[in-house]
């Protein structure tokens, strides 16, 4: 797939500009800890299930709920109108304002207003629509979008907002704050009184009583709802709840995941004309389509409107920390906006940001509605890679090489040989050889300028296991290894390594050599049929080995086996029972030893005085929910875990978003990674994923040699090592 | 009877930066707001304020009651005085059945809203009020319900909390016995 070259330009305007970088990671940091002080005593994952189970039944039965909501709005005397798309939405306004000599309308904070481009097409009828938000009104003066759902104004800094306020005022105003904000109070004041309509968006629509409910915090919208003479109300139709109850439940989550607040300042709820200076006010629901129904209809992405709109995906997106909302994101931005961007402007306009998901799952953990985000991008992805083609590298390298695992296999042993002039001897004593410098000069960049890249290991794990003697009596398990491409041909001695702390516990291991690559990188680049087949071939080669269990040492594969074949097989009546049942039985490495085998008692013994800080990759805690396990493990052989800041943060590999999509993002989050691992002091870090492995030893190795980076399992094979000395 | 949620309700509360007084009876209250409050004053003539005679004992110290439509008392008036519906402890939140337009300016104009909550209306958290906001939306009468949890805020310039923005910049909770106890009454 080619890549916008507009696409491209932003993303490097975006990283040549760390201001903004920088105070997004700032705000990220500050955002975790509110957040986790707000949920103190209450148990997220049930709030989020059950909100969640709330808009599934919304979903279920909009059709009905929509008509009693309507019925109810009737009732209490608004007038409601149902557009098909955003432009019917514009035109009855324009209409209804017309049919008043409406010249100003005072709006409080809408989104589905920023999809419609509200603003612009009131303003070609001559009617003034006045941003009374504070980042709204910013960026209206500025002329651009919003970057963020909750802040709108997030990208810019006080002297550039005091730059357009000065300007709007005809006076100088300072860069302060508070003055600022005072500026706005008073400014804005007066669009209150003059307006002849006031507009707000809803965050509810109370079905069972036709009101609407407001959650916001600078008090714009209730005088936006209270002065002008008519209230419109500009919602989609995916802001449906049951009843009060139901939307009560959300108010317990939305402040909580956006803003880390209790409760925000206000919480506003309307139904029908309330009086309005002497008379009845009058009051028009807007209700828009635009694109929901058809989400609503998608199975694979339709989760997606279970978004309340906290805006918390974008907090913890370490490619929204990097690159910001305006190169992330349209008018929704970060991973919902991905998806949003795709159904409400179309697929064409999303392909770029499709591929500029890392795949951390970071926003799957904090989703206050559970909608599994990253999934339903890599659907899209697929869609994009159906529709505009997936690039020639990977169209070689998956579709004619890994589905045919002799060619690919003979492959890589080549490669390791033919590798030989451009691999260099590490930096490290001991360790395997690296490359340092790798001049493509058919692609317009350079691997190797921030990282060094592993080199193919002389010899594979496959090309070993049959070499390394395992003299068991009796093993109470036999496990069979799914090693993964990154154990088998860059890193085999983690394999090597497993292969001995498992026997020391008494554990054989066996290795069906059928299996192949677990399909994650042909996945991720949206080609499914390589994925396909490439799943078949594991799911044969472990179902023929008859193990009590399945291990891997990379986390993506097994969230590959355990998730995706079952996925990827279902409607394959020949495999899908296969597949399950690979499943059940398929474990983390880590996690098999600390919670089926019980291994930090039984390595107690062992004595290791080092520290050590360890690195969580995304698919292991996000995917597994493994992190106490590799942990436990190490503290048992005498190590002390010092914990770095931000653990469980991306470290920027992404398979081959690191390579091939995004390089020049990957590079500042693995920069992030390297320093919070240099700021613990500590010369070992230690990881369960050959990926992070990858990213991780190529950079830390580049920016400061003296740390060591190491697989979990190779770290306890040493203290029993030790041990035995 | 002290209400069981009544410190948590003050330590929140003061936490999203209210200020919480715990006062003897309605006259401590007038004192209170005019020691506080220099300006016209909005008081809506609520069920609970006419029971009380709320406006005659803030003028009876020397509070500029507002008399006239609260439209035309200027667009920022110092200060505004109602009673509330009910408080939830857990958030620090005052609730107000402000279907009546002068509630609604009242507490949304003003530089400061006193806002007087018997203790004896203090329910644990939001779940607590499904059944109290349930009661107050049957039926089919327009309704403007609104919940305050401390003054106005904004983060939108550079991500820091400044107070103040479009609302109230003071949200003053007084703490009396013995006004009201009906959640339906303000």
């Amino acid at each position: 797939m080619k890549t916008n070259t507009n696409y491209k330009e932003s993303v490097e305007q975006a990283i040549a500009n760390p201001k903004l970088s920088k105070a997004l990671h700032l705000f990220g940091d500050a955002y975790l800890i509110a957040r986790e002080n707000a949920y103190r005593g209450l148990d997220f994952e049930q709030m989020r299930t059950e909100l969640s189970d709330i808009k599934e039944e919304v979903r279920l039965n909009r059709k009905e709920l929509l008509a009693e909501f309507i019925k109810n709005a009737e009732a209490a005397g608004s007038k409601v109108f149902l557009a098909k798309n955003t432009k019917e939405a514009n035109d009855y306004v324009i209409k209804l304002a017309k049919s008043k000599d409406a010249k100003l309308i005072a709006k409080s904070k809408s989104m589905v207003s920023e999809e419609a481009h509200f603003n612009k097409a009131v303003q070609a009828h001559g009617i003034r629509a006045a941003e009374t938000d504070l980042g709204e009104w910013i960026i209206q003066l500025a002329g651009q979008r919003p970057s963020h759902m909750v802040m709108p104004a997030i990208h810019m800094f006080k002297e550039e907002v005091a730059e357009l306020f000065s300007k709007e005022a005809g006076k100088t105003l300072t860069p302060e704050i508070k003055t600022l904000v005072d500026h706005a109070r008073t400014r804005l004041r007066q669009e209150y009184f003059d307006a002849d309509i006031g507009l707000t968006g809803a965050n509810f629509l109370v079905a069972n009583t036709g009101g609407i409910g407001l959650v916001t915090n600078e008090g714009n919208a209730r005088l936006c709802a209270t002065l002008p003479k008519v209230h419109v109300v500009f919602a989609s139709i995916h802001k449906l709840v049951r009843n009060i109850e139901d939307a009560i439940k959300i108010t317990r989550l939305l402040p909580r995941n956006a803003t880390g607040q209790l409760l925000t300042s206000y919480v506003t709820w309307i139904k029908g004309c309330v009086p309005c200076d002497g008379e009845q006010k009058e009051q028009h629901i807007v209700l828009i389509d635009g694109g929901r129904e058809a989400l609503y209809e998608s199975k694979a992405c339709r989760d997606a409107l279970k978004c309340i709109q906290c805006g918390a995906c974008a907090n913890v997106c370490p490619v929204y920390q990097t690159v910001g909302g305006h190169v992330f994101g349209s008018i929704y931005i970060s991973a919902i906006g991905v998806i949003l961007t795709a159904f409400y402007e179309g697929l064409d306009k999303a392909k770029d940001i499709t591929r500029a998901c890392i795949g951390c799952r970071s926003c799957v953990a904090v989703c206050p509605s559970k909608i599994d985000l990253e999934e339903i991008i890599l659907h899209l992805r697929n869609e994009v890679t159906k529709e505009y083609g997936m690039g020639v590298i990977k169209n070689v390298a998956f579709k004619a090489v890994m589905k045919n695992r002799g060619l690919f296999h003979s492959m890589v042993r080549a490669a390791s040989k033919l590798q030989r002039p451009v691999t260099h001897k590490n930096r490290k004593e001991g360790e395997p050889r690296i490359i340092r410098h790798l001049p493509l000069h058919f692609l317009d960049r350079d691997f190797t300028e921030w990282r060094d890249l592993p080199s193919i290991a002389p010899k594979s794990f496959r090309d070993q296991f049959d070499t390394i003697p395992q003299t068991l009596f009796n093993p109470d398990y036999k496990v069979g290894f799914f090693v993964g491409c990154g154990a088998d041909f860059v890193y085999p001695e983690v394999g090597v390594s497993l292969i001995k702390v498992l026997n020391s516990l008494n554990v054989e291991v066996v290795f069906p050599k059928g299996q192949n690559c677990c399909g994650i990188p042909a996945l991720y680049s949206g080609d499914t049929e390589t994925g396909l087949d490439l799943a078949k071939q594991s799911v044969e080669a472990f179902t023929e080995a008859e193990v009590d269990y399945v291990l891997s040492i990379c986390p993506t594969c097994t969230m590959a086996v355990k998730r995706d074949f079952v996925d990827r097989l279902a409607d394959h009546p020949q495999w899908a029972a296969k597949a399950r049942e690979l499943s059940a039985k398929t474990m983390d490495a880590s996690a098999f030893l600390e919670n089926v085998l019980g291994a930090s008692q039984k390595l107690a013994s062992t004595t290791t005085d080092q520290s050590v800080t360890y690195h969580d990759s995304c698919h292991l805690k996000r995917g597994s929910n493994v992190y106490k396990e590799p942990r436990a493990l190490l503290k048992s052989t005498g190590i002390t875990v010092k914990e770095m800041k931000n653990s469980d943060r991306c470290c920027g590999f992404g398979g081959t978003y690191s390579f091939l999509s995004h390089p020049q993002i990957s590079k500042q989050i693995t920069a992030d990674k390297v320093s919070a691992i240099e700021a613990t002091g500590v010369k070992t870090v230690a990881m369960d994923c050959p990926g992070c492995m990858i990213m991780l030893k190529g950079a830390v190795g580049k920016a400061n040699e003296s740390i060591r980076c190491v697989h979990t399992i190779e770290l306890l094979a040493e203290a029993i090592d030790n041990n035995k000395k | 009877m002290a209400n069981q949620h009544l410190e948590q309700f003050i330590e929140v509360a003061k936490r999203v930066g209210a200020e919480v007084l715990q006062l003897e009876d309605l006259e401590a209250a007038a004192k209170y707001i005019s020691s506080v409050a220099s300006g016209t004053t909005l008081v809506p003539e609520t069920p609970l304020a006419v029971k009380h005679n709320l406006r005659s004992l803030l003028a009876a110290e020397d509070v500029e009651v507002f008399s006239g439509n609260f439209r035309e008392a200027g667009h920022v008036p110092a200060g505004g005085v109602t009673f509330c519906n009910f408080c939830m402890a857990d958030s620090g939140t005052v609730v107000l059945e402000s279907t009546d337009e002068s509630i609604r300016l009242a507490t949304t104009l003003p530089e400061t809203h006193f806002v007087i909550v018997d203790p004896e209306k203090i329910l644990e958290d939001n779940l607590a009020a499904v059944t109290p906001m349930t009661q107050m939306h049957t039926g089919s009468d327009p309704k403007f319900v609104a919940y305050i949890t401390g003054p106005s805020r904004t983060a939108d310039i550079e991500r820091v909390l400044t107070i103040g923005c479009h609302g109230p910049r003071e949200l003053h909770i007084l703490l009396v016995n013995n006004v009201s106890s009906d959640l339906m009454e303000n």
